[in-house]
């Protein structure tokens, strides 16, 4: 069995220039670039890390991209890998990896559904989990769950019945 | 005729408080202290109150905790299909006044905008005990004829009506089956 | 011509584990295709999670998975305790290990009864909720609730163990391994059950890895994967226990699989409590008040094994006093939505309900 030092020599060798920070003794984050993700995530999944645990993205507004996130883990040594690519904000779009793992299917639904990245190559980009939802996509940065609240989903007000002596006033 | 109508009336309270049927829909997580209530440890049979599958022979709609718009939708689907009289009891804090979600894009924060309320239980979540205490508050109410909800929603539907789209748009369910 | 009818096994069903709906195309009592619709129960937690401060995000924490609470708060806790580099005390890893296996078992109950309500046979879920209820009681005494405890937080535990618990959960446990004859009988030599549930919902070993299954559905294939063994967490690898697995695959594999796993929670929590030491319980993440904490920057992976599978956090941090971006890996989401359109044709409309039960199905964890 490979141990990691290896592993990422060898993704050094497909990917160009790599960018390794170790979190833990036994987890790691690599950053490629999106063009060279799926010869990156197919060297992986060959030797052993072959467990998809997630698809995340993350909004970073203030640098104009989405970050999208695979967690990799490899049942036999216990070791995860986070591998990382960036896309532009304005024209969110990175290929799949269904023909990888089918499961990611799903998982990429669900990050369309929240954020607007389109991912190229899956045919079955419909909502999941909203329904009739006429707003940008929710897990934005620039969407106010508050100021949605308030317009749509009236509060209750309640009364004051009598003021303590030096109390505040109920809101 | 509306003196014996009165008088039938006292004794169908009386007979409705002590037979009621639950029906059994879990739409939040406070349903995860009903499986308790309803075994042997707290018991709610022995008050009479049963667990029932479907809503036209239930009468009783428990509303557990929070609700989210696409239960809402359904949930008025099936207290319009239950028969007259229904009675609604809010369960928890988050029917009250959006309790711990208070500025969720998906959860309601006041149900008796939208669905007539009996009894509020509160708490997050509340007690097998409290639940029980709960249930006989709102047998005494029925037993005194003032748990009239359904006549309310009868009544003042449009008002009900006006809310429920202002908040979701439309009441109506667009998939497979009811194109 | 094929006569397919559309039935939806919808939110309001009383066979429905929870609240989500299943669309079914049925020819007969086949079914032929089938989609998941969850979404019943989101409430945006993901998004209210970056609007609370780190500390407040304990009142939100456990109402993700209803009911299993205390995993959330230990992988949260765990995913600060890397981004901050904080040493958790000694008997704190102690004191986790007793709640998490307790909730282990807590939960492992209730999914049998679970299979009691399915099949009809009432019995079993009167049994062992009222077990499981003396389990809340023990809970009550420790941390102060029945069910969402906020017990296990980033820097330890709340507080220490009230006086004389550790006799009580040993009496407890000497009571759950009293009944272990009677489950045994009604459970796993009972001829309806076993009629029912043999040959159900089979998974082999290249469908499970292929679709993601973790958890007890992966070891009734027959690999002996479990993170507390492979990517050991708290103290699991100072106490003594084994990996019980199956080789046949199917429904009545997985719940003979979470019976043995229960005998194995108590084996573990007799350990636990012979060989925990005294010490402090509670580390300082960070000086000042709680409610302004500071977590530096990063991103990390977390995650346990819970009594469904495996269960992560992805936590993002930017420096501040509130996240950046945290995303809840529940365990049911590959085997619910991919699982349920890939292997439930083939089943009977009376097993559907049934084989939801045994695939350790939880739509809050799927929705958040």
């Amino acid at each position: 069995m490979n141990s990691m030092n290896e592993i990422l020599g060898e993704v050094t060798t497909i990917a160009g220039e790599l960018s390794v920070k170790e979190v833990t003794a036994r987890e790691s984050i690599v950053s490629v670039e999106a063009s060279r993700l799926n010869a990156v995530l197919e060297l992986l999944k060959r030797r052993g890390f072959s467990h998809l645990s997630l698809i995340t993205g993350v909004d970073r507004i203030k640098d104009g991209i989405f970050e999208v996130f695979y967690t990799l883990f490899r049942w036999e040594t216990g070791e995860t890998l986070l591998v990382k690519s960036s896309i532009s904000r304005d024209e969110p779009v990175i290929s799949t990896v269904m023909h990888l793992w089918p499961t990611a299917r799903f998982y990429e639904r669900d990050v369309h559904e929240f954020f607007g990245i389109v991912f190229d190559g899956n045919p079955d980009l419909k909502p999941l989990i909203l329904e009739n939802w006429k707003e940008m996509p929710p897990m934005r940065k620039d969407f106010d769950p508050q100021k949605y609240s308030n317009e749509h989903f009236p509060d209750r007000h309640y009364e004051a019945e009598f003021l303590a002596e030096g109390g505040d006033e109920n809101e | 005729m509306s003196e014996e109508r009165k008088s039938w009336e006292k004794v169908a309270n009386m007979l409705r408080s002590r037979s009621l049927w639950m029906l059994y829909y879990c739409t939040g997580c406070g349903a995860i202290e009903l499986p308790p209530t309803m075994t042997s440890r707290f018991d709610m049979e022995r008050l009479g109150i049963g667990p029932m599958a479907t809503p036209r022979q239930a009468d009783i709609l428990l509303i557990t905790g929070y609700l989210s718009t696409k239960t809402l939708r359904r949930v008025i689907y099936s207290y319009e299909q239950m028969q007259s009289p229904k009675y609604i009891v809010g369960f928890g804090s988050c029917t009250l006044n959006g309790g711990i979600y208070y500025d969720s894009y998906a959860t309601i924060n006041k149900l008796d905008l939208y669905v007539p309320v009996d009894l509020y239980l509160a708490g997050c979540m509340p007690r097998p005990e409290a639940i029980v205490s709960g249930f006989t508050a709102l047998m005494s109410k029925i037993d005194k004829g003032e748990a009239n909800g359904w006549k309310e929603y009868q009544e003042k539907n449009d008002w009900y009506k006006r809310n429920q789209i202002e908040a979701l748009g439309e009441v109506y369910v667009h998939d497979e089956f009811h194109e | 011509m094929s006569k397919e009818v559309k039935l939806f096994l919808g939110p309001n069903h009383p066979g429905m584990h929870g609240n989500s709906s299943v669309h079914l195309y049925v020819e007969g009592d086949t079914v032929v295709r089938s989609r998941l619709v969850p979404g019943f129960l989101h409430r945006g937690f993901e998004k209210l999670m970056e609007r609370r401060g780190w500390m407040q995000n304990l009142a939100l924490i456990p109402r993700i998975c209803v009911p299993e609470p205390d995993i959330n708060e230990m992988v949260y806790a765990m995913a600060v305790e890397v981004l901050t580099g904080t040493e958790v005390p000694e008997r704190a890893h102690w004191i986790r290990m007793i709640i998490l296996e307790l909730a282990r078992i807590a939960s492992h109950l209730m999914a049998l009864g679970g299979v009691g309500g399915s099949t009809g046979l009432y019995t079993i879920s009167h049994w062992t909720l009222a077990d499981r209820d003396r389990i809340l009681d023990i809970f009550e005494k420790i941390t102060g609730a029945r069910i969402y405890h906020m017990y296990i937080v980033p820097g330890g535990v709340r507080k220490d163990l009230p006086e004389g618990i550790e006799s009580e959960i040993v009496e407890l446990l000497d009571y759950i391994e009293s009944r272990s004859d009677e489950f045994e009988n009604l459970l796993l030599k009972n001829r309806i059950i076993r009629t029912r549930t043999e040959g159900l919902a089979l998974l082999t070993r290249e469908e499970a890895l292929e679709i993601g299954v973790t958890g007890v559905g992966l070891r009734a294939t027959g690999l002996p994967y479990d993170i507390r063994k492979i990517d050991p967490y708290a103290r699991y690898d100072s106490v003594v226990f084994d990996i019980p697995t199956a080789t046949e695959g199917d429904a009545f594999a997985r719940f003979t699989l979470k019976y043995y796993e229960m005998m194995q929670s108590i084996r573990i929590l007799r350990q636990v409590l012979e060989k925990m030491p005294a010490g402090p319980v509670n580390a300082k993440i960070s000086s000042g008040s709680a409610l302004r904490w500071r977590v530096p920057e990063g991103t990390v992976y977390t995650h346990i094994e819970s009594s469904r599978g495996e269960y992560g956090y992805f936590v993002v941090s930017d420096g501040g006093e509130r996240p950046y971006r945290i995303n809840v890996r529940g365990a049911s989401f590959p085997q619910g939505l991919y699982g349920v359109e890939k292997l439930l044709a083939g089943t009977r409309i009376e097993d559907v309900a049934l084989w939801l039960t045994t695939m350790d199905f939880c739509p809050p964890e799927i929705d958040r």
